[in-house]
């Protein structure tokens, strides 16, 4: 399911040639211009600094490290999951903006690595998210994290990157794992639906049991709109 | 001089500003690079940054006062730059005065404290705290400084502050005239940049990057052309106060980009100073320098 | 009798006194005063060929008394601010119809008394600005001074005891006042206007230093000038709304006129300059300046530590008299414009700025600066009048605010005083870290659950809050249209007139046009749209969709920063803060307790004898000296 060839690239069908070198443009810009949010959660950690520093210097391939999801392209979980973990990276995942990219690096992330017989990691990452990218190794050199960068970089220009769209378009399936591991009164800040609807992503796989059951319990999350009413409303007491 | 003309200079003076605090955005990534003994960033860079974010397909608002917010950051300093005279190009420089555009500077500054305020996000609300506390610190010189260049020159209108330095060469300048405004001046463009070590409204370490915290996609775009703006005017307003303005584009741009390059080289030799030392800084050595620059002036 | 403009419109004034007074109980009788103020405005623009150079109109009204003749007139001093007062009491009077009226009485409030104050308060008024001689000036003050009184007492509790404290200083200095007045009498034998003058030609030095001492510190009191400034910000925010709105737009700018009636116009700056302060350079002119300059920092800093709305924004209005008495004290072409254009700018955005505040108070119930957040989305209206009339405030372009401090640091560089515009500046720097926590804490930040259900305040307060808002961005985008009240005022006090356009200042040494200004800064912000939103639509999300540091947010505990707003900055200047003048203000009374219990003390005695031989002593001793 969350496989990367499973997703159905549509082209948008534009005929206008400038059009097209426009998307190509932003194709390019996004891949050349990364900002990385690194949730630092095992010992693959240790080996980002150096990336980013002088010796290999990410900063060249215009990749730069940000703070908040909101400012970030690229999600980087940087070692083993564990479950209480999982529920801040989902929130993360989610409020980051799309197009957007996790990056799983270190084995911990494939497969749970060595905490396989762990009873509190989620060994795999793409069961509850997306993943672009796998960087396997315990823990991989800098080297293969720019590496394993450079073909996210190509991936993006070529437009090939869009698991970001499967997250919407099997938002059940997502959710569903989610819910095995969290309980059933798992809830996330953030409207995925109502987002699916917004980039018009909204698909057979967004809506399900499983969104069904968050429905049932769901804390409403309607933004707050602005209201020019004056008709008076006692407040009360 | 014609509508045309001005319309023409109007347009082209945010634009032109627009391209060199690209260039100075992309300088100030390089010294940086440098110092720390990297490549840096391509030259396209800052670009690239500002096309991307713009063209991402989240955008998220906090609500209508997050986007005018954005709005009045970018649009504040467009308006700004038609102050600001450059070679060859006055605006309407003659009609506002450096008191007005140093007035006007604050506008982005207001508007994005509004923009960040609505995101109802403490770390935002700090951050802006924070930023507005660094804006009476280095306010102070930089308003003693301003008082000092003014006098001197006997007007507020920065076509005639530019040519009366101008008027006898290297010797009229500013900097060779009132010394210590101008090294009270550099202080107070150091801290008004908002780098190292007075970057205490930024702290990503410790409040997210502060305003930024919940900006991402156009947002952060705007906020990134925003920052090409105040490169771009701090220089410029230094270049116009202390070295004589510029007679050609060349020399203009020359000056520009090296008085910006100082305290981009010391910035990123520093960590960070807590808020009070900040102020206690801000308040002691550029605000003595200038007074006493003054009292050489008066 | 043929009546003149002037007293048509003293007669409007009592009028709409009396209908307060009488039928005040009744149901539109909120109205019915509104509209008479409507009517005194038109009154006073009949008068408006004072406004654009005229000379007086006197009034038919005047009578002599022990050989002293009282006369009432109106010139363009009074004029100028006649329109501010009136138009002030229109829009509060305005305000308080309907809506908040009725939950004021709700809350147990005297409607009736409220209306009466207003009315007796601006009915005083304007017999004080009409004043045409310095008897009729001090009745006006003592007039003035009582009704404020009425106004200020009307909540009770916390603001009685505000207003008893108001009413003390006001005597105080209304006795300060008595006593210049009678050193006037006894030097030149006559309370008219021109003895002022020639009383001023025949003085030494220590008696004019002493009558500077006297009217400066009785008028300053008014105007809430250090170290007479501790009463004015409680009594203020303690009024009911409107009140306030009214009280914190004109009220204490009484204080200005008759400093720049007396000081300025009969003086004249050139005397006040020449007395010397001894042993040291500075004049007495400069020791006004630094007194300006002092009420503007110092209340401002204040400002920026309160928690309360109204106070927060009473504080300022006494940092902002010390800009107008700044630029009134320099005293060149743009520093008395930027002083006096302070006055009616000032009034505008404080006004709006209390109607603001007053409406939150009226659907949310607190103005506690710790119990809001968020408002925006729900009062999105008051939200840009509060927005407007901080601008104002802060002084920045594009409102009005901007235009009179603009000439007031003007004047200071034309002058060379760069410590006074540093101090001035600094009040501004001031006056915006505080008016970002005033907005913020209100309608910016998160909103409470208990705030949710909230709307809109309804459109009986709403319209005159758009109108003041309307007044303040219209004089920013064109101060030529109350430059030319300025200017006639400025002449009648004989202080120099700035070459003056529509859109602002034309001055050799640099000018000021704030269409172009402000059409370059719209024009930006429309460049800025253009690019924003053209790149892409944007997808609302709820407020605690929000980065905490992958914390999950509920509605339940508050994400907001409110309290201690600039930590960093109290760090370092909280210390500073030490309450000196309240020190003073307690050490004066308990010493006057002290006294006060010796004295009684001593006629506890009731020892006759004792009395009697002192007083016998006394007489003897003065006769033979």
């Amino acid at each position: 399911m969350s496989s990367i060839k499973q997703i159905p690239v549509v082209e948008a069908k534009r005929t206008n040639p400038l059009a097209r070198v426009f998307d190509d443009l932003v194709r390019f810009c996004r891949s050349r211009s990364l900002f990385i949010l690194h949730y630092c959660t095992g010992c693959g950690a240790i080996e980002l600094p150096p990336a980013m520093t002088s010796r290999f210097d990410m900063e060249r391939l215009g990749i730069q490290p940000m703070v908040s999801p909101r400012q970030a392209d690229i999600l980087l979980i940087t070692g083993y999951v564990s479950i209480k973990t999982l529920k801040r990276v989902i929130l993360t995942y989610e409020q980051m903006g799309s197009p957007k990219y996790v990056i799983g690096i270190c084995s911990c992330t494939v497969n749970g690595g060595m905490y396989w017989q762990s009873y509190a990691t989620a060994k795999k990452l793409d069961e509850y998210m997306p993943v672009d990218l796998y960087i396997a190794g315990c823990m991989p050199r800098p080297e293969a994290v720019i590496e394993g960068l450079q073909q996210l970089m190509d991936r993006i220009h070529a437009g090939e990157a869009n698991s970001w769209e499967d997250y919407y378009r099997n938002y059940d399936y997502y959710l569903g794992n989610q819910q095995k591991l969290f309980g059933e009164d798992w809830q996330t800040p953030t409207d995925v639906i109502s987002e699916a609807k917004h980039y018009d992503l909204l698909s057979n796989g967004t809506l399900g049991d499983h969104t069904r059951l968050l429905e049932q319990h769901q804390k409403p999350l309607e933004a707050l709109e602005m209201r020019l009413g004056h008709e008076q409303k006692e407040p009360a007491k | 001089m014609s509508a045309t003309e001005l319309l023409i200079e109007l347009t082209l003076m945010p634009l032109v500003a627009f391209v060199v605090g690209m260039m100075m955005v992309l300088m100030m990534r390089r010294i940086a690079a440098k110092l720390q003994r990297r490549v840096g960033p391509p030259f396209f860079q800052p670009l690239y940054d500002i096309v991307k974010l713009h063209s991402k397909r989240t955008q998220v608002s906090h609500g209508l006062i997050h986007d005018i917010g954005i709005v009045m950051a970018m649009g504040g300093y467009i308006a700004a730059e038609t102050l600001l005279p450059v070679p060859g190009m006055n605006g309407i420089a003659e009609k506002g005065g450096i008191i007005t555009l140093l007035y006007l500077m604050m506008i982005p500054s207001l508007g994005l404290a509004l923009g960040v305020g609505q995101c109802a996000n403490p770390n935002g609300s700090i951050g802006i705290a924070r930023a507005l506390t660094a804006m009476l610190a280095y306010d102070i010189p930089l308003v003693i400084v301003v008082f000092g260049v003014a006098y001197a020159a006997g007007t507020t209108n920065l076509i005639d502050i530019i040519a009366t330095q101008q008027a006898g060469g290297f010797e009229t300048w500013g900097v060779t005239q009132m010394p210590l405004l101008a090294i009270a001046g550099l202080i107070a463009m150091h801290a008004s940049l908002g780098k190292q070590p007075f970057e205490i409204y930024i702290a990503p370490a410790e409040i997210a990057t502060g305003p930024m915290v919940e900006m991402g996609g156009k947002y952060l775009g705007g906020l990134f052309v925003m920052q090409c703006f105040q490169l771009y005017t701090t220089a410029v307003l230094y270049v116009s106060l202390f070295l004589g303005g510029g007679t050609t584009w060349f020399d203009f741009l020359l000056k520009s980009f090296l008085v910006l390059a100082i305290p981009m080289s010391i910035a990123y030799l520093f960590p960070r100073y807590r808020t009070e030392d900040l102020l206690r800084l801000m308040w002691k050595w550029p605000v003595m320098l200038g007074l006493i620059g003054i009292a050489f002036v008066i | 009798m043929m009546l003149t403009l002037l007293d048509e419109l003293l007669l409007f004034s009592g009028a709409t006194l009396l209908v307060a007074l009488f039928i005040g109980r009744g149901l539109a009788a909120g109205w019915m005063v509104t509209i008479l103020y409507g009517g005194q405005l038109l009154a006073l623009l009949k008068m408006a060929v004072l406004g654009y150079g005229g000379g007086t109109i006197a009034s038919s009204l005047s009578f002599e008394i022990m050989g002293q003749e009282l006369s009432w007139r109106f010139d363009g001093l009074s004029w100028f601010f006649a329109l501010i007062t009136i138009g002030s009491a229109l829009l509060s009077s305005w305000f308080s119809c309907g809506a908040w009226e009725r939950s004021y009485i709700r809350q147990g409030g005297n409607i009736w008394l409220f209306h009466t104050a207003m009315a007796l308060n601006v009915f005083t008024m304007l017999i004080l600005l009409a004043s045409g001689d310095l008897l009729s000036l001090f009745i006006g003050w003592e007039l003035v001074s009582w009704a404020g009184f009425l106004l200020m007492v009307l909540a009770g509790g916390v603001a009685t005891s505000a207003a008893m404290r108001y009413i003390t200083y006001a005597m105080a200095g209304g006795m300060a006042i008595f006593g210049g007045l009678a050193l006037i009498y006894t030097a030149s034998g006559s309370l008219q206007l021109e003895a002022v003058t020639t009383a001023v030609e025949q003085m030494s030095g220590a008696k004019l230093w002493l009558l500077v001492i006297l009217f400066g510190g009785g008028f300053g009191v008014k105007m809430g000038l250090m170290p007479f400034h501790l009463w004015q910000a409680p009594a203020y925010a303690e009024t009911p709304g409107p009140g306030s709105a009214f009280l914190g737009a004109i009220s204490s700018r009484m204080g200005l006129f008759a400093i720049l009636l007396v000081l300025v116009k009969l003086f004249g700056i050139v005397n006040i300059e020449s007395l010397k302060l001894p042993f040291t350079p500075i004049d007495a002119r400069d020791l006004l300046a630094w007194i300006a300059v002092f009420t503007i920092i110092l209340p401002t800093f204040t400002a920026m530590k309160q928690n309360d709305a109204r106070h927060l924004l009473a504080w300022h209005g006494i940092g902002q008299g010390g800009y107008m008495l700044l630029g009134v004290v320099v005293a060149d072409a743009m520093g008395g414009a930027g002083g006096l254009l302070h006055v009616f700018n000032h009034a505008t955005y404080q006004a709006a700025l209390f109607m603001a505040v007053t409406a939150v108070i009226y659907r949310t119930g607190t103005s506690d600066l710790n119990k809001l957040g968020g408002l925006v989305v729900r009062m999105p209206l008051s939200f840009v009048v509060l927005l407007i009339g901080i601008i104002g405030l802060a002084g920045l372009p594009p409102m009005n605010g901007f235009v009179s401090k603009w000439l007031v640091y003007r004047s200071l560089l034309n002058q060379g005083m760069p410590l006074l515009f540093l101090a001035a500046v600094i009040g501004t720097l001031g006056t915006i870290l505080s008016v970002y926590k005033l907005i913020h804490n209100i309608f910016l930040g998160q909103l409470r659950v208990e705030h949710e259900h909230v709307s809109e305040a309804p459109w009986s307060m709403m319209i005159p809050m758009l109108i003041l808002s309307a007044i303040i961005f219209v004089t920013g985008l064109l101060p030529g249209i109350p430059l030319e009240w300025v200017a006639s005022a400025l002449q009648t006090v004989g202080l120099p007139v700035p070459d003056h356009t529509l859109g602002g200042i034309e001055s050799a040494s640099g000018s000021l046009d704030m269409i172009w200004v402000i059409g370059v800064l719209f024009a930006g912000f429309g460049v800025g749209a253009l690019v924003f939103y053209s790149a892409g639509r944007s997808k609302r999300v709820h407020q605690l969709d929000n980065y905490a540091g992958g914390h999950f947010l509920s509605a339940d505990v508050r994400y907001q920063y409110s309290d201690n707003f600039y930590a960093g900055l109290m760090h370092l200047i909280g210390g500073w803060y030490r309450g000196s003048f309240l020190w003073l203000e307690r050490s004066i009374r308990s010493l006057v307790e002290f006294l006060s219990l010796g004295m009684q003390g001593l006629y506890r005695r009731a020892n006759a004898e004792f009395y009697l031989l002192t007083t016998a002593l006394f007489v003897i001793a003065w006769v033979v000296i």
